[in-house]
């Protein structure tokens, strides 16, 4: 066995071929020995004057070998699988298995800390060398040769930063703030420590991505852009993009730079007012529309013929869509303001639904498609804004009836799974390659096929996705071309909700009042 | 307790009358004022049954129409109140709205036919 003449194309190719190499050398040992004290006791007479005695010798001594082979095995074979995990993720190669994390107990026992700590540093050293100027003060020593020169090239860097219009910010292994630049949105707390002030979509923080690196990656980067530092009408808001290098191990393990892009985003931040102003303005006139087609159907129903009331349920329709439409854009505009608020409120899919269920009957029948409403008394209740939870649902029945045929039927299902209740929008029409399917909730996404014909902005299905995420719930959907699509919204319970709300122990509880049945400030809540 | 008499506090003609014409068509006795100061003298006055809100409303929005009657003393204690807006506020005067109206509804989703429903569940 020559494993190391052979040179593995892969760190981690090396694993087996180790492991593999180290169990034949054991079972080749093991049997030279067995021969040769075979041979020992033949030769020695042993084993014709007490043969019992002699295989009891020889099957003890074989089961002793092998024992301590394989406790041998096991205490070189440990660091070195724990040495190629770490190699493997810094060589970036495919792998499942997590990198191992040297802050963990057993590394800090065995003393194998320093070990992977080195490896991450030195793979960090060598990817970023930008970064060797905020490294350790032992790397900066080596790289700069004269002592004297390090402390006022150091002094100059820090000044340099502080006034550059970029922050820096350096956090630790603990997630603190260990450095925070000038230009750094941060805001300290009572007991003084620094945290960054910046507000992070819900659903894709920083503290998420963190988490996702330290389950799987060793070095890692991500940007966000245009992040805002306040809510909007709070003054001095500024608007960053956010750049994060993430290195496993290290003293500095997330690295953050902050462009600050205000002139940039407050064009954008006037168009949104501007939208939502607008949004606003249009509410007035269909307001009147449908009011009036409501009180006039209502007092013309005697006189109008049969033909001129189904006009009028088209008024209705087209009347109730728009406004389901203008919903649309200012839950957008909330949403990409972080300013989407949830009021959840313990309610069940079908009150839910009840509150749309005339205008849905109205638009299916209208366009000639057949809804089928199915769903089971006895279900959980859920935790659920109903407007907004109600919009998704017209948006998908929308969508159902859009792309499916006419004469064409649409199922409404719902059902209760584990800690959620699933509820299905199916149509049985035209639906959709997965090319399409993957980019379904990207904002303003229309097909190539949709864009030419059917109408439609592209964002419907983006602000429903919001919104069930809002809830701390999932949408997904499943499609075959030409067959058709089956959207799913799962929404977990309100039990779990308001359990995971207790559980969560950070101030929490108070959102949820006596009665039990409000929770109020639905933000706080992170499913 | 059965609701009777009912007060819109309304600035727009065409949405002020749409109520009107049906609430009084199914049998309330409907005042409705234009601006907020009339409103509020209005709401003193007279103890009605039910008090529909606007909140952009000419002299005194429908927000400090609430507060002046229900602030530090509920003047209107046996009175129910919607307040029924197109612009939405922002969280805390919603908040604060929610807390002293029995019901916060948008103008553009409720027709006059499911405003009579929520008033029914109400009464």
């Amino acid at each position: 066995m020559k494993p190391l003449n052979v040179k593995p194309q892969l760190v981690k190719d090396f694993w087996p071929r180790f492991k593999r190499g180290a169990v034949i050398l054991i079972i080749f040992l093991q049997l030279l020995i067995l021969i040769a004290v075979a041979a020992l006791l033949t030769t020695s007479g042993f084993f014709r004057d007490n043969p019992i005695g002699s295989l009891a010798t020889l099957v003890a001594q074989s089961i002793l070998g092998v024992v301590a082979s394989l406790i041998i095995y096991r205490f070189i074979a440990r660091p070195v699988k724990y040495l190629l995990a770490a190699l493997v993720h810094v060589a970036g190669e495919p792998t499942n298995i997590a990198p191992p994390n040297p802050n963990e107990k057993m590394f800090e026992k065995s003393g194998f800390k320093p070990v992977l700590q080195a490896i991450y540093q030195l793979a960090s050293d060598v990817k970023d060398p930008v970064e060797e100027g905020q490294g350790t003060p032992a790397q900066n020593g080596e790289i700069a040769k004269k002592p004297e020169e390090t402390e006022e090239s150091r002094a100059l860097l820090s000044t340099a930063i502080d006034q550059a219009i970029c922050g820096f910010v350096i956090m630790d292994q603990e997630r603190k703030v260990i450095y925070a630049s000038k230009a750094t949105p941060v805001k300290v707390d009572t007991d003084g420590i620094q945290s960054l002030d910046l507000i992070f979509n819900e659903n894709d923080t920083l503290e998420s991505w963190w988490d996702e690196c330290e389950a799987s990656a060793v070095h890692a980067e991500k940007t966000w852009p245009r992040i805002p530092s306040k809510l909007p009408n709070e003054e001095d808001r500024r608007f960053f993009d956010v750049i994060a290098s993430y290195n496993k191990g290290t003293k500095s393990e997330m690295v953050i730079t902050l462009i600050d892009r205000t002139l940039l985003y407050e064009v954008g931040e006037e168009e949104l007012d501007f939208i939502a102003f607008a949004a606003h303005e249009l509410r007035g006139p269909i307001t009147v529309i449908r009011g009036y087609i409501d009180v006039l159907s209502d007092e013309l129903s005697d006189v109008l013929q049969e033909d001129q009331k189904e006009l009028f349920r088209r008024l209705n329709v087209s009347a109730t869509r728009l406004s389901g439409y203008i919903n649309n854009i200012l839950n957008t505009s909330r949403y990409d303001r972080r300013h989407l608020r949830m009021h959840l409120n313990e309610t069940t899919v079908t009150a839910v639904y009840d509150t749309i269920r005339d205008d849905m009957d109205l638009r299916a029948s209208s366009q000639n498609r057949a809804l089928s409403v199915a769903v089971p008394d006895g279900l959980p209740t859920i935790a659920a804004d109903t407007a907004s939870l109600g919009e998704v649902f017209s948006n998908l029945i929308d969508n159902a009836i859009k792309y499916s045929n006419e004469g064409g039927v649409i199922n409404v299902t719902a059902a209760s799974k584990g800690d959620t209740v699933e509820i299905s929008v199916v149509d049985h029409g035209i639906g959709m390659p997965s090319s399409v399917v993957s980019n379904l909730f990207q904002k303003f996404y229309r097909s190539h096929r949709s864009r030419e014909t059917v109408a439609g902005t592209g964002i419907g299905l983006y602000i429903s996705k919001a919104i069930v995420e809002s809830h701390g719930g999932t949408i997904s959907v499943r499609s075959e071309d030409g067959h058709g699509s089956t959207f799913t919204v799962s929404l977990p319970t309100y039990k779990m909700v308001a359990d995971k709300l207790k559980a969560g122990n950070n101030g929490n509880e108070a959102l949820i009042s006596n009665d039990g049945s409000w929770i109020k400030n639905h933000t706080m809540y992170r499913g | 307790m059965a609701i009777k008499t009912i007060l819109i506090v309304e600035d727009d003609r065409f949405i002020g009358e749409m109520y009107v014409r049906s609430l009084k068509k199914a049998g309330y006795t409907v005042d409705w004022m234009i601006d907020g100061n009339d409103g509020l003298i209005a709401a003193r006055n007279k103890q009605y049954d039910l008090l529909l809100l606007d909140v952009m409303l000419p002299e005194r929005r429908g927000t400090e129409i609430l507060e002046a009657l229900r602030g530090t003393e509920d003047l209107i204690p046996h009175s129910k109140v919607i307040v029924l807006t197109n612009f939405e506020q922002d969280e805390e005067s919603r908040m604060a709205m929610e807390a002293r109206a029995d019901a916060y509804l948008i103008k553009a989703e409720i027709t006059p036919s499911k405003l009579l429903s929520v008033i029914e569940q109400l009464g």
